[in-house]
């Protein structure tokens, strides 16, 4: 007997493996297309219908696309018990899966162009009517063609469809790797220096739990670094590192007083059991909103 | 208009002389010839020991999604891990979430594998990105092949002989996710139960990961630069990590003594305006 | 066995069931008409006033939904960020919606422009008010960090999921002397929008934001319902904890709560 996730995989979900290939490349374009004619037929069907028919549209689609990931991830996988021959890791929605999170990355490239394009438009606009500091936007809109011609450039060249010539490949290196990789290290090292400012800003002892935070904060931060190991361990007269295995009492005890001790103490014991309050929280949180827009209660944005 | 105090002065400080005293120290410390030894945390020793178990031909895949922004903290701690892999005579596999990551995580596999004379193909190779983890992790353990397809070489993945007879993400024995985001709980969620996670986050995001260390989800972890230079310790190699967490070190006490600055500053301030009224 | 299915977990399932339903019964009864209550949170009553003073000043407000991508989170930035449009809509204060995810702006367009017209203002609404910057995190890091100091904002909000780029914008705001309330549901990101934001809303409280700022009853139930879902996760931790200490971590018990299979030791499954 064929496997049931099988038989619905290869029928349903992927072209059949039989075909050779340029009849796979002929069914594959005919299925896109036939999806692109059905949208753009769909788009003026849509637009006839009163705005309650829209909305009924919109909540049967949302309810639907929500039920099949909701179905796949509660229904049993294991069905030998009646197919003895059938994959035991998956039910037959399960390879439908990576073909909606495909449709998902599509959706997000088509808006992809949509922000580009309004980035672009804005930006255009602001240098053909010299709005205020209309600058910036020349660097942009120079900045984004240049990087743009490089990198679609140097893609076709990897793929071999162009001829890579040296120009191309130093002009690219020069923008990513010289300059864009750079610029992103920069502004992330500047986080270190606005720590400083903020830190120096906000942790006054304006009240006893401001005194706590900040305290702690600062055992914290010495305790984790070699410097925090290396004043403790002099300070209590201990040889650098961890307790030996085979120490005394007085000598695990001490080591216990030391800076690195306490800090992890304090990730662990104190840090880690709120963070996993918080989360489930979140996780709650997160949780009934999803099941709010499924069922379409949510009235937000939608 | 009343002369501001000392101590008004030094509340308000101009941020940009914090900026260039920080500055100062980093570099200075960067290069200084000071080296202290850490004191090694609980989770790089789990960390250490985990690999330590690894037999020789063993598989692992590295989930590498850092790019140049987090050089600083990822680059050291791959660096001595890989060295480790390689001393324990494992088989790697790498995998990113972005091209720039890609791109880093490759160059330096390329640079240290060689460094050490192992063979691109036959003992590591690189998957490349994939788009999206989740989608990628699940392909993975039903049908690793078909996912991945072919290497960053566009070497169809059944021709590598690191790969031959593996058919799914079960049949690695570990996972390492060397990252600065937030990727170990997809890992943990859809990977294989019996697939050891290991994480190697940036000090930021080390927070987040305790909770997942207590239940035993991750079974060690490198903290940023300054777990790397305990891992470096425990190795007994010298690399980045050793100079970059003296840098941490001293800035975090140049922060710490400003931070009592400021403090002491607002009491005396207080206590000039008490006596003021 | 992995953890792709509710099969490979049946407890884990069972608990998604629990939380859906706890959910779904309050929202029922908060519809029909039973009074529910939420506390206080301080840092949505400065929205007003955050508002106010961007209106005095004649500068813009930004809200910056950062990197999230397209799902509940932004969807709850969103909201926020809605009502928050509708409220300076009254002053026609300038604003700037500043997004790293193109799904998010194609969807912010949408909502900003609905906020606009429902506060009766359809007029204000101009859509390169909302902008998407770029999807590369400092990139789009340095575009917000610009427009906060070349705009001088008086007002910044920060609502959604948010990496190392957090602490950029909110010492950025602080530069330029706005008032700023974050938001986050990005744990590691909290020390950074306390130390830097005039108000920060923790955890959980970004889901009841809505709730409190529209007091519709679907979704104070929807709250209440999280809440009795907090209640059992917090009995079954303490419940945890004591059978553990008494019959140890390998109790059929404990596995079945805490390990995919866990079930089997109870129903002879032999995977």
């Amino acid at each position: 007997m064929t496997p049931l996730t099988h038989l619905i995989a290869q029928s349903i979900w992927r072209l059949p493996e039989t075909l050779s290939k340029d009849q796979r490349y002929l069914y594959a374009s005919l299925i896109v297309l036939g999806a692109f004619v059905l949208v753009l037929g769909l788009i003026p069907v849509l637009q006839t219908l009163p705005p309650r028919g829209r909305r009924a549209v919109i909540v049967t689609v949302t309810f639907l696309a929500g039920l099949f990931f909701a179905a796949e991830f509660f229904l049993p996988v294991d069905w030998r018990s009646i197919f003895p021959k059938d994959d035991p890791t998956r039910n037959f929605l399960t390879p439908a899966i990576q073909p909606a999170q495909n449709v998902l990355q599509i959706i997000g490239a088509l808006a992809l162009g949509l922000g580009t394009y309004g980035l672009v438009r804005l930006h255009l606009r602001n240098v053909v009517q010299k709005r205020t500091q209309w600058g910036y936007s020349v660097v942009l809109l120079v900045a984004f063609v240049t990087m743009a011609t490089f990198s679609i450039w140097n893609t076709l060249a990897e793929k071999e469809l162009v001829k890579k010539t040296p120009f191309v490949e130093r002009g690219f290196s020069i923008l990513f790797d010289f300059t864009l990789v750079q610029l992103d290290a920069a502004m992330f090292s500047l986080i270190a220096f606005y720590i400083f400012s903020a830190a120096y800003r906000a942790f006054r002892i304006r009240s006893v739990e401001a005194s706590i935070l900040m305290f702690t904060a600062m055992v914290v931060m010495i305790g984790v670094v070699p410097l925090g190991a290396y004043i403790s361990y002099t300070l209590l007269g201990l040889p650098q590192g961890p307790a030996p295995a085979d120490a005394d009492l007085w000598t695990r005890i001490l080591h216990s007083a030391g800076l690195p001790t306490i800090a992890n103490w304090v990730l662990t014991t104190l840090n880690a059991p709120v963070q996993r309050a918080i989360e489930f929280g979140v996780g709650i949180g997160g949780l009934a909103m999803a099941i709010r827009l499924w069922l379409s209660l949510e009235r937000g944005v939608t | 208009m009343q002369p501001q105090t000392i101590w008004q002065r030094m509340l308000s400080i101009d941020r940009r002389l914090l900026y260039l005293l920080l500055f100062v120290n980093i570099v200075a410390f960067l290069v200084a010839p000071i080296r202290m030894t850490a004191s090694i945390s609980p989770p790089v020793q789990k960390f250490y020991d985990e690999i330590e178990k690894l037999k020789p031909g063993d598989l692992v895949m590295i989930s590498s999604n850092w790019s140049a922004s987090t050089l600083a903290e990822n680059q050291p701690q791959l660096e001595a891990v890989l060295n480790h892999l390689m001393r324990k005579g494992v088989r790697f596999t790498f995998i990113s979430i972005e091209a720039q990551s890609r791109d880093i995580s490759y160059r330096l596999a390329e640079r240290v594998t060689s460094a050490a004379g192992y063979k691109y193909g036959e003992q590591w190779a690189h998957f490349g990105f994939v788009p999206n983890l989740t989608v990628a992790i699940k392909g993975m353990v039903n049908d690793l092949p078909s996912t991945i397809k072919q290497d960053v070489r566009g070497t169809p993945i059944e021709k590598l002989p690191v790969l031959h007879g593996v058919k799914s993400l079960r049949d690695y024995q570990m996972v390492i996710d060397v990252t600065p985001s937030n990727t170990v709980p997809v890992w943990i969620s859809y990977s294989p139960k019996e697939l050891r996670i290991l994480y190697c986050p940036t000090s930021v995001m080390a927070a987040e990961a305790y909770t997942y260390l207590d239940s035993g989800q991750i079974k060690g972890m490198i903290t940023g630069a300054k777990g790397a230079q305990e891992y470096e310790q425990l190795l007994g190699i010298r690399g980045l990590g050793a100079p970059f967490a003296n840098a941490i070190s001293f800035s975090h006490v140049l922060i710490i003594i400003f931070i009592l600055l400021g403090n002491f500053a607002m009491l005396m301030q207080r206590r000039y305006e008490r006596r003021e009224v | 066995m992995t953890y792709q299915h509710a099969q490979d977990n049946w407890f884990a399932a069972f608990v998604i069931g629990f939380i859906a339903l706890a959910v779904l019964i309050n929202i029922l009864r908060a519809r029909v008409g039973a009074q529910l209550y939420i506390r206080r949170i301080p840092g949505l009553d400065a929205i007003d006033e955050a508002i106010g003073r961007s209106t005095e000043l004649g500068r813009p407000v930004t809200m910056i939904p950062g990197l999230t991508s397209f799902g509940v989170v932004a969807v709850q930035a969103l909201t926020i960020f809605k009502y928050i449009t509708q409220q300076i809509a009254r002053f026609a204060t300038p604003m700037r919606l500043l997004t790293g995810d193109p799904t998010v702006f194609a969807v912010a367009q949408e909502a900003i422009y609905d906020a606009y017209n429902e506060a009766g203002r359809p007029d204000l609404y101009d859509a390169d008010n909302i902008r998407f910057l770029s999807d590369r995190q400092f990139a789009f890091a340095s575009g917000v960090a610009g427009l906060i100091q070349r705009e001088r904002v008086a007002a910044s909000f920060m609502f959604g999921e948010f990496f190392a780029e957090s602490l950029i914008f909110a010492e950025t705001g602080n530069m330029v002397g706005a008032i700023q309330i974050a938001g986050t549901t990005s744990f590691t990101q909290v020390p950074f929008f306390v130390a830097a934001c005039d108000y920060t809303i923790i955890g959980d409280e970004f889901y009841a934001t809505s709730a409190y700022l529209s007091r519709e009853p679907v979704l104070l139930g929807s709250l209440v319902g999280q809440d009795i879902a907090k209640l059992f996760f917090a009995l079954t931790a303490v419940g945890g904890a004591i059978i553990a200490s008494i019959a140890g971590t390998d109790a059929p018990i404990i596995k079945l709560l805490g390990q995919p299979g866990g079930w089997d030791a109870f129903f002879g499954g032999g995977k």
